[in-house]
């Protein structure tokens, strides 16, 4: 029976032979039988969910009541215990686990416990110990491998398609028809930059009969500037970005310039291991520029509070926990939350790693009570919105430009003094401009200096308007960090920790500092499991309207299982091979067959959580989205890019009815002019009050870590539509631009739904809207001051040239339009 | 590998997709009635298919005092101070209890602070009940409230404090209790919303609320309070735009429900008839919240009982009347938040203004759910986040004192719904600072929420206790996320069944 052992350690096809065996051996146990003819237990997806939801809150790695027994490791579970073993690897049938687990008088789990087992648990968990018990590590925690796809058909455009249709294959199910050209416009559109295309965009594709016409269109809405605005959304609700501080007072807070650093980040496809290194550690970097400075301000971006009274070292610990779990959430996909007070319970987290991880973040320099200020900590000066940093960015060119001009000059002859010229060479392009600049300087004979304090000045110029974001900086000398007794500031124990990361997802890589740096190479490592994964799959849920885990705060062994491995890790490995290309992974993912099918639901396949991806994407749209859909389409929307956070209209009293008087945010004053309409993206986002248009269509709150926005459908959301300012005042724009663009009602419709729907509406919905058209024209034929009341909505001025009637029944039908699923949903 | 109740909620949204997955296309008009009528009734219930035991209320309106109201000028009469006016707070008697930033070095030390209040005590078919003259009404109610002397948290400044009782966590994401309840129990109103939240006026609004406290966390965002408001619009966006009535209302709906069933011919997306009856709901909260914010039917007899105040919207009496209107329509979940409890000076003038705001509100209702025969399925709790040190903050008179943030001991009251009434519960030493035993000794070990001792209501117990006379268990109403079966009580909480009847 020796070989037993090893058989059952290497699973798979030889576990089936070694139960065939035993089953012989050792009479007619059922369950034996049954695993004959079963193929083998996968561990990792089949086995250990049971033990971790059924048995590992008392069995498992945080169980530490001695001789209690665990069941988290093969050696664990196969230890033996005064007489018995849990799983017997040699004699399975004779495992404690099996006698248990089907035990009526002590049964397993407990009769009393909350969690049973259901039959079907209880018949994988014995064929799996018939098996011969094997353990695998659970699969997030293995390094994704690419293995390429099986399958070939004509209909597979790339491998995300081959890796869905042999999925399908096995439900004899295949792809959707593809979606009219159309409907796939307007998806592709919104997916990408958040509003539909343009109607020129729009006739120039249909028109285009390349057999590379969409991917052309593609690239034309990766290279748009909307992209980076609507990609970037994503991102700042998994940081929790707010324009306050979150707590008590909730202050103003000094920090837009990171969300305008995340538009460009993604607008010029920085690669994502830069883009977290950045975050995590740009101050860390040789000589950091002003955009990796910025992007530090995600360790800064923790709620804090400056209440009076409140204890410093409880808030420094408080500020950490949210930083470490929030790392959790966005690079590693799971809650490290249990970690705090006690080694986790089912993922294989001590206690010890949590606070290793905490030390990375414990030194960095800000005090832990914010005082209320707007520039909190150590901040960076930087441009104040694009046009800034576009001016800014000019400048730094013509710097470069005049030093290279010098150098020319030098190597033309113009010899320079030894020692200016070693001055000249141990200098930055600042200093060398001062220099230039300086008449008494030697330098001077390159006959620069008028240029060179031009551009001076200039520059000074250019940082008068500068403002402050919030960013990381480590304190000289380290504070301790101990591991804290049930996650009690008050409670450290033990020796100093030096940071450290999660041993379970790989080691430190070699020679990496210990700090915020050293983090983000573990991060980006090759073999880090988890990152690509997590990263990839936000990024299919983004346009797929799912992740491939439906869960993507939890890849740990609670979280829900992907429901194609094969290609999630196909995918992670892909972004890893294409240097960390997010564009090129979005491309992939938009123009996959996949992306293109008709998104109606089908009678000839159940499945209606769309599993198996046998319809194209489906879901109403955020609520950014919705707003700025409205503003486009009604020509309102302002496209400057960055600077501080907008104020379009809010009802009155919603800060004020919440807010501190001390609060610097009791008084929400909305804004005039061209900020009422600028990019949702950019709308104020006071944490313990965002704006109801936001929160009312399920934008979180930003005072946590957000991967996965629910998608709710509520009463309340068609007030909101039908009855807010800013939608009547869109509406009534819309209306203005549909009165002059066309001469008949018919062709007027026709521009409305191609703005709003790609497309021209049906014969119903003509006969809806025009009937509806009609009763409004006659309602305000009969009160023209009803009209001019619903035309006073909102700041934009009125066409005081069209017929108020007219403008007040279009508008009435613009809002009706706009508030329905031909305009609210992605399909 | 999914727990009960969240498996509960997979099962109800597949019901709802399934049905309409397999109907799929091309289905008339007829069809789509049917549909919206089992899609509303799949839509309205809560996660629990039926309640862990028999519920002993139907609703709860509880009257949240944030800021922290003073448990030793209001509620816990400590005649013993008067003597020990200006001395210094005993070191025993603190015995290790952390002190605020704000009175750990103040130069008068902790100077012990008797109430300027005089107490009398009211019948309560018990050992009767002393109250304080800030609050004449409530002491007429004496015999219908149980009093707690010693509910306590740990956290001592009030952002965590009051995210801490109403979400379970001092760090903001988790579910608040309303949201808990409406995701556990759903509606008893398709014309109104499940769960309404109510800020009423005060003269001190020294505190800050955040929308986390009736937020949804990390729930389906549907399950957020909904702010019932006395400016503008009671809900936001109710009102027509200027120029729009109700009939031009009917004739967009009708259109619009055309555009969707075009919608949903073309894609048999069962969101879009679902959508469809939230407009059709909409248009009926049109009529019936303005029905509801309109007090004119309401008789002479019940302005007495609230008092004049409640006539103007917004206050706190007329929050009262509303959660008792809204009540009575079926809302289960009802909450006033009054702000201005936070006395660090001048607590005489500050708690004289917010007493006068809330007693005969608070009385009154109670009166009112009674007479009605209401009280006995409707649950009133009545607290804040924490009570008031003993010892004084800032300068102290006779007159004139301010007291700091007290976690280790305050007062609450509940009442109807299951509560035993006319009864207290535990009691705090001689100083008003720590939880004691019948003798007036302090608990030692200091009570804890790891383990509950006897007489003791740690915020953690307090909301087990509610989720308990809703038919709730606290420890099986959970939502997995992130792989945790999360709660409300977390991981403690225990049902204080001395306080229930």
């Amino acid at each position: 029976m020796s070989y037993l052992t090893s058989v059952g350690r290497l699973g798979g096809m030889g576990a089936v032979v070694a139960v065939v065996t035993l089953a012989v051996c050792s009479g007619d146990l059922r369950a034996a039988d049954e695993a004959r003819t079963q193929r083998p237990v996968d561990f990792a997806r089949e086995v250990l969910p049971i033990l971790s939801n059924k048995c590992f809150v008392c069995h498992g790695p945080d169980s530490n009541e001695p001789g209690q027994l665990r069941l988290d490791t093969f050696e664990l579970a196969t230890s033996v215990r005064s007489g018995y073993q849990a799983i017997n690897p040699k004699l399975p049938e004779q495992s404690e686990l099996l006698a248990r687990i089907h035990s009526t008088e002590e049964p397993m789990p407990p009769a009393d416990a909350e969690k049973q087992l259901t039959s079907a648990e209880r018949d994988v968990l014995t064929r799996w110990v018939m098996q011969g018990g094997d353990y695998a590590m659970h699969w997030a925690f293995v390094s994704p491998e690419k293995q390429s796809p099986t399958i070939s058909d004509p209909s597979i455009r790339n491998e995300i398609d081959a890796f869905l249709l042999a999925r399908m294959r096995e439900r004899n199910v295949s792809f959707a028809v593809e979606a009219d050209r159309r409907t796939l416009a307007r998806r592709v559109a919104l997916t990408l930059t958040g509003l539909p295309p343009e109607p020129e965009q729009l006739r120039a594709f249909l028109h285009d009969d390349a057999q590379d016409a969409y991917e052309k269109f593609v690239e034309q809405l990766l290279d748009s500037p909307r992209y980076g605005e609507h990609q970037a959304r994503y991102w700042l609700d998994a940081v929790r970005y707010g324009d306050t501080h979150g707590l008590h007072l909730d202050n103003r807070r000094g920090i837009y310039p990171y969300r305008d650093w995340v538009v460009r980040a993604f607008n010029r496809n920085l690669p994502i291991d830069q883009f977290i290194t950045w975050q995590l550690a740009g101050d860390l970097l040789n000589s950091p520029s002003l955009d990796e400075l910025v992007a530090t301000g995600y360790v800064r971006m923790n709620p804090s509070t400056g209440e009076g009274g409140a204890i410093p070292d409880e808030f420094q610990m408080k500020n950490n926990f949210d930083r470490v779990e929030t790392l959790g959430t966005v690079f590693l996909g799971m809650s490290l939350t249990c970690a705090r007070c006690h080694t986790h319970k089912y993922d294989p987290i001590p206690q010890t790693e949590y606070y290793r991880l905490l030390a990375f973040f414990n030194s960095t320099a800000e005090p832990p009570l914010d005082g209320n200020k707007y520039d909190y900590g150590p901040t960076v000066s930087v441009p104040s919105d694009q046009a800034g940093w576009d001016r800014w960015n000019q400048l730094q060119k013509e710097r470069e430009q005049l030093i290279k001009l010098a150098y020319d000059r030098l190597e033309n002859g113009d010899a320079l003094p030894q020692e200016t010229l070693s001055k000249w060479l141990g200098s930055s392009g600042e200093q060398r401009l001062s220099m230039l600049a300086d008449p008494k300087s030697p330098v001077a004979r390159f006959k620069l200096t008028e240029q060179a304090a031009d551009l001076q000045k200039r520059i000074v110029e250019a940082q008068a308007s500068f403002t402050t974001s919030l960013m990381a900086k480590d304190m000289a000398t380290p504070r301790e960090t101990r591991l804290l007794r049930r996650g009690e500031y008050d409670l450290p124990v033990g020796d100093p920790l030096e940071p450290g990361i999660l041993e379970v997802m790989g080691g430190f890589p070699e020679g990496a500092p210990r700090n915020r740096l050293g983090l983000a190479q573990w991060l980006t490592s090759r073999e880090h499991p988890l990152v690509a994964r997590v990263l990839i799959n936000r990024v299919w849920q983004r346009v797929f309207g799912d992740g491939l885990v439906r869960t993507p705060e939890d890849f740990g062994l609670q979280g829900r299982q992907p429901s194609h491995p094969e290609l999630l890790d196909w995918l992670a490995v892909e972004l890893q091979d294409s240097r960390w290309d997010i564009k090129h992974m979005i491309r992939l993912m938009v123009t996959s067959r996949a992306f293109r099918q008709s998104s109606a639901w089908r009678s000839d396949v159940s499945d209606p959580e769309n599993l198996l991806l046998a319809r194209g994407p489906g879901y109403r749209l955020d609520a950014e989205v919705l707003r700025d859909v409205a503003l486009w389409a009604s020509g309102l929307l302002d496209p400057t890019m960055g600077g501080e956070g907008v104020k379009p209209y809010q009802p009155v009293g919603m800060w004020k009815a919440l807010a501190h008087p001390a609060s610097n945010t009791k008084e929400y004053i909305a804004d005039k002019g061209q900020l009422l309409y600028r990019r949702s993206l950019y709308v104020y986002w006071k944490r313990t009050s965002p704006h109801p248009m936001m929160t009312l269509f399920d934008a979180p709150d930003r005072e946590s870590s957000c991967v996965r926005r629910s998608r709710t459908n509520t009463s309340l959301q068609s007030l909101g539509l039908l009855n807010e300012t800013q939608r009547i005042e869109m509406s009534r724009k819309l209306a203005e631009r549909l009165l002059l663009g066309a001469d008949s009602d018919e062709i007027r419709l026709k521009l409305l739904f191609e703005l709003l729907a790609s497309r021209h509406p049906t014969d119903s919905e003509s006969a809806a809207c025009l009937s509806l058209l009609e009763a409004m024209r006659q309602r305000f034929g009969q009160s023209k001051s009803d009209a001019l009341a619903l035309l006073s909505q909102g700041e934009a001025s009125r066409n005081e040239q069209l017929d108020p009637v007219e403008l007040a029944a279009w508008t009435q039908v613009a809002v009706t339009v706009l508030a329905s699923d031909v305009a609210i949903l992605l399909y | 590998m999914q727990n009960a109740n969240s498996l509960r909620e997979h099962e109800l949204m597949m019901t709802r997709r399934q049905l309409f997955g397999r109907t799929a296309l091309g289905v008339g008009t007829a069809a789509l009635g049917q549909l919206m009528t089992s899609e509303s009734q799949a839509a309205r219930s809560g996660v629990l298919p039926a309640p862990h035991h028999a519920a002993r209320a139907k609703r709860v309106i509880y009257l949240f005092m944030s800021g922290g109201p003073s448990h030793l000028d209001l509620w816990d009469y400590k005649p013993g101070l008067q003597e020990k006016f200006n001395q210094q707070l005993p070191d025993e008697v603190r015995s290790g209890q952390r002190v605020t930033g704000m009175t750990a070095n103040q130069k008068n030390g902790l100077p012990i602070c008797p109430s300027k209040y005089r107490f009398t005590k009211h019948d309560n078919h018990h050992n009767g009940l002393w109250v304080s003259e800030l609050l004449p009404h409530m002491a007429s109610v004496a015999k219908d409230i149980c009093v707690t002397y010693s509910t306590f948290t740990e956290a001592i400044n009030h952002d965590p404090a009051i995210t801490y009782i109403q979400t379970g966590s001092q760090i903001p994401g988790r579910p608040s209790l309303g949201a808990w309840l409406s995701y556990g129990l759903g509606s008893m109103n398709e014309n109104l919303p499940h769960y309404v939240v109510m800020h009423a006026r005060t003269n001190h609004a020294e505190q800050s609320l955040f929308n986390r406290l009736w937020g949804p966390g990390f729930l389906p965002s549907d399950h957020q309070g909904m702010l019932m408001r006395s400016q503008g619009d009671p809900v936001l966006y109710l009102s027509n735009p200027a120029g729009v009535t109700s009939q031009d209302r009917r004739a967009q709906l009708d259109a619009l429900a055309s555009l969707n069933q075009e919608q949903f011919k073309r894609f048999a997306d069962p969101e879009i008839v679902a959508r469809i009856r939230q407009h059709e709901m909409a248009y009926r909260m049109q009529t019936s919240v303005p029905e509801l914010m309109d007090l004119s039917a309401e008789t002479e007899e019940t302005f007495q009982l609230y008092g004049d105040d409640a006539r103007t919207p917004g206050t706190f009496a007329a929050c009262c009347l509303n959660a008792r209107r809204l009540a009575e329509r079926g809302v289960r979940n009802i909450q006033i938040f009054h702000r201005g409890w936070d006395a660090h000076g001048g607590l005489p003038h500050e708690h004289g203004s917010q007493c006068k705001d809330i007693d005969q509100g608070s009385a009154a209702l109670i009166k009112d759910l009674k007479q009605r025969g209401m009280l006995d399925e409707t649950l009133v709790v009545w607290g804040g986040e924490f009570g008031r040190t003993v010892y004084c903050q800032g300068n102290l008179t006779k007159e004139n004192y301010g007291r700091d943030h007290h976690p280790r001991c305050f007062t609450t009251w509940m009442a109807g719904g299951g509560i035993k009434p006319g009864i207290t519960y535990g009691q705090t030493d001689a100083y008003g600072y720590n939880i004691a035993d019948e003798h007036g000794n302090p608990l030692t070990p200091q009570p804890s929420k790891e383990k509950w001792t006897p007489g003791t209501m740690h915020i953690h117990d307090l909301n087990a206790t509610i989720l308990h006379l809703l038919g709730i268990d606290h420890k099986r109403l959970t939502y997995r996320y992130q792989g945790r079966d999360f709660r409300l009580t977390d991981v403690h909480g225990h049902v204080i069944h001395d306080v229930i009847s």
